[in-house]
């Protein structure tokens, strides 16, 4: 049985269709990519599986259980969390206390403190603890999407272009550690643009275009496929 | 953080002054007295009002509610029914509670945004006012006089002035307190995310409603409970005192001015602008009148313009560039 099933997911704004009649089951321990040019309808689909808006239709099952309408907070104490693709700004706050936050989803407060602590030093923001989010470069400010996600103890992880915007050099550090994560049975699924990032992690690639799923395939296979080469591909090559 | 909160409460600082606060009030003329007790008034409801208003920043009108239930209702429950004041004091509490967790309901099933929020609870805070002035039960618009205190605990009467003193002195320190213990527990934690993000809040765990309904009942109880002890200082339960929208302004006002969502911001701004508020009337107000509240206005323009986060936070970075070892707190 796999962790997470989409089943027949629609999500409709008004007259626009952003996520229609889209199906894929993501079997633990796996790490799935999607990918689709912009607008596709990736984001929303992240919405309505980590319960921050309902779906139009369709159902979703996290280890077996139907999680349509089930509160985001309750689906991050069942394991299942979400990062944003906007990162998230904390006014008055430290990366050390939000990132506390998150921990005590599982933790009492002085654990939860420490593993904090840990998790920053985890994905490599030693040091940057009492600083304002805000006051964050780009990756860091993605390392602390990653570590807010880390500090739940999740079993499955949606990733929303955690690596956009950051150069080559930058996606190391995050690629090692959803690599880590993974060897240690968090199941991945990840939104990414940034192609050689994708294409070396993900196990399996969804494509998504105008809301629909277009195609489901290994890396190697997605490269070849017609369709999603003038869906995806063509279009940034063209850019 | 747990050792940070006994340290807190073990440090010099607290320590002169606790010391200054139990031997210099009895020696004060009655005048200064009267300016210290309602300092402490304004201590206890503005740390109160933190936890909502700073904290989970929600800036409630609500609360005038609550700390007229607090006066009003156990006034009218001994008067009218002879309920002890005691008594009265809990019902009242637990009356706030329910109405401060309906506000917070309220707010979440709505959605309502920052200002929405501001409104809805001002316009709880005027019906507040148009009921205890329409019931006669509660005193009407003439409002309620109790019998004078003649000293018996029993019956929830202090002896006046120092009496009055003690009791404000231990509703200020238990109201500072809480906010210390709740910025160290998960709730602090968790409102202090709310407030700068709900979203990301939701999307680590928290449980929106449950927390802001959390904060608001704690506020709305200890804005309550002072509410009655505030109206045994002042014997005379006088609805436009009381149940107005001035006196929820100026804790906002304290609070803000302070810095909001500290444990001891609230506080530190009560105690400088209630005597500094006082003071001024007292010289100027019989020769000039309205310009010691033209001064006030300008101190407080001031204050908000140098330091938009309030005073404290300015305090600590003067504090912890003299002494550049020195770690400051939160
Ligand atoms: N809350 C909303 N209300 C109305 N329309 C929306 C809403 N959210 C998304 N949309 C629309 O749904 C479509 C899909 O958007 P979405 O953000 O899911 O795409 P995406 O695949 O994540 O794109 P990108 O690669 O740019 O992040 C877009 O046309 C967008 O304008
Ligand atoms: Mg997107």
């Amino acid at each position: 049985m796999a962790l997470l099933e989409v089943d027949k997911v629609t999500r409709r704004f008004g007259g626009l269709v952003a996520v229609n009649n889209v199906s894929f089951a993501v079997p633990e321990g796996e790490i799935l990519g999607i990918i689709g040019p912009n607008g596709a309808g990736k984001t929303t689909l992240f919405s309505v599986i980590s319960g921050f808006i309902p779906p139009s239709d369709g159902e979703i099952r996290f280890a077996g259980e139907s999680i349509v309408g089930v509160s985001p907070d309750r689906l991050v104490r069942r394991g299942l969390v979400r990062s944003f693709q906007v990162v998230q700004t904390f006014a008055d706050m430290t990366t050390l206390d939000v990132v506390t936050t998150a921990a005590l989803t599982r933790r009492p407060i002085r654990e939860a403190i420490d593993y904090a602590a840990h998790v920053l030093q985890r994905v490599g923001m030693a040091g940057k603890e009492l600083l304002t989010p805000a006051t964050l470069s780009l990756q860091d400010k993605k390392l602390l999407e990653l570590a807010k996600c880390l500090a739940t103890d999740p079993r499955c992880i949606l990733l929303d272009e955690v690596m956009a915007g950051l150069t080559i050099a930058e996606t190391e550090a995050p690629m090692a550690i959803v690599r880590e994560l993974n060897s240690q049975g968090v199941t991945i699924v990840m939104v990414e643009h940034v192609m050689p990032v994708i294409m070396r992690l993900a196990t399996r690639i969804v494509v998504i275009n105008f809301g629909e799923k277009i195609a489901e395939a290994a890396p190697e296979e997605i490269i070849k496929d017609q369709r999603v080469i003038d869906a995806y591909f063509g279009e940034h090559l063209d850019a | 953080m747990r050792q940070e909160f006994y340290k807190t409460l073990t440090s010099p600082v607290w320590l002169v002054i606790l010391v200054l606060a139990v031997v210099l009030p009895p020696l004060l003329p009655s005048y200064y007295l009267h300016i210290v007790i309602l300092a402490l008034v304004y201590v206890a409801l503005a740390s109160a009002w933190n936890i909502v208003g700073g904290m989970a920043g929600q800036i409630s009108l609500a609360h005038s509610l609550f700390i007229g239930t607090g006066a009003m209702l156990s006034t009218a429950l001994l008067l009218k029914l002879g309920v002890n004041m005691w008594l009265g004091l809990v019902i009242s509490a637990i009356i706030s509670g329910v109405m401060g967790a309906m506000i917070a309901w309220i707010d979440f099933r709505f959605q309502l945004g920052h200002l929405s929020f501001v409104l809805i609870t001002m316009a709880f805070a005027e019906m507040g006012t148009v009921i205890v002035e329409g019931w006669d039960f509660l005193g009407g618009a003439s409002g309620l006089l109790l019998p004078q205190d003649k000293g018996d605990f029993l019956a929830f009467q202090f002896g006046g002035g120092i009496g009055a003193f003690w009791v404000m002195l231990v509703l200020a320190i238990v109201s500072i307190l809480i906010n210390v213990a709740i910025l160290n527990a998960p709730l602090g934690y968790y409102l202090r995310t709310i407030r700068d993000n709900e979203n990301a809040a939701r999307a680590i765990g928290v449980n929106i409603l449950r927390y802001k309904i959390a904060a608001m009942v704690i506020s709305a109880m200890l804005s309550s409970v002072i509410g009655t002890a505030y109206v045994r200082y002042l014997t005379f339960a006088d609805p436009y005192l009381l149940v107005s929208p001035i006196i929820i302004i100026e804790v906002v006002l304290f609070a803000t001015v302070g810095g909001l969502g500290r444990a001891y911001g609230p506080a530190f701004g009560a105690l400088l602008l209630v005597p500094l508020g006082e003071i001024l009337r007292g010289k100027l107000g019989g020769t000039l009148p309205g310009l010691h509240y033209f001064i006030y206005g300008v101190v407080v323009i001031a204050v908000i313009l140098m330091s938009p986060r309030g005073l404290l936070p300015l305090f600590e970075k003067w504090f912890s560039r003299m002494r550049p070892k020195a770690a400051t707190s939160k």
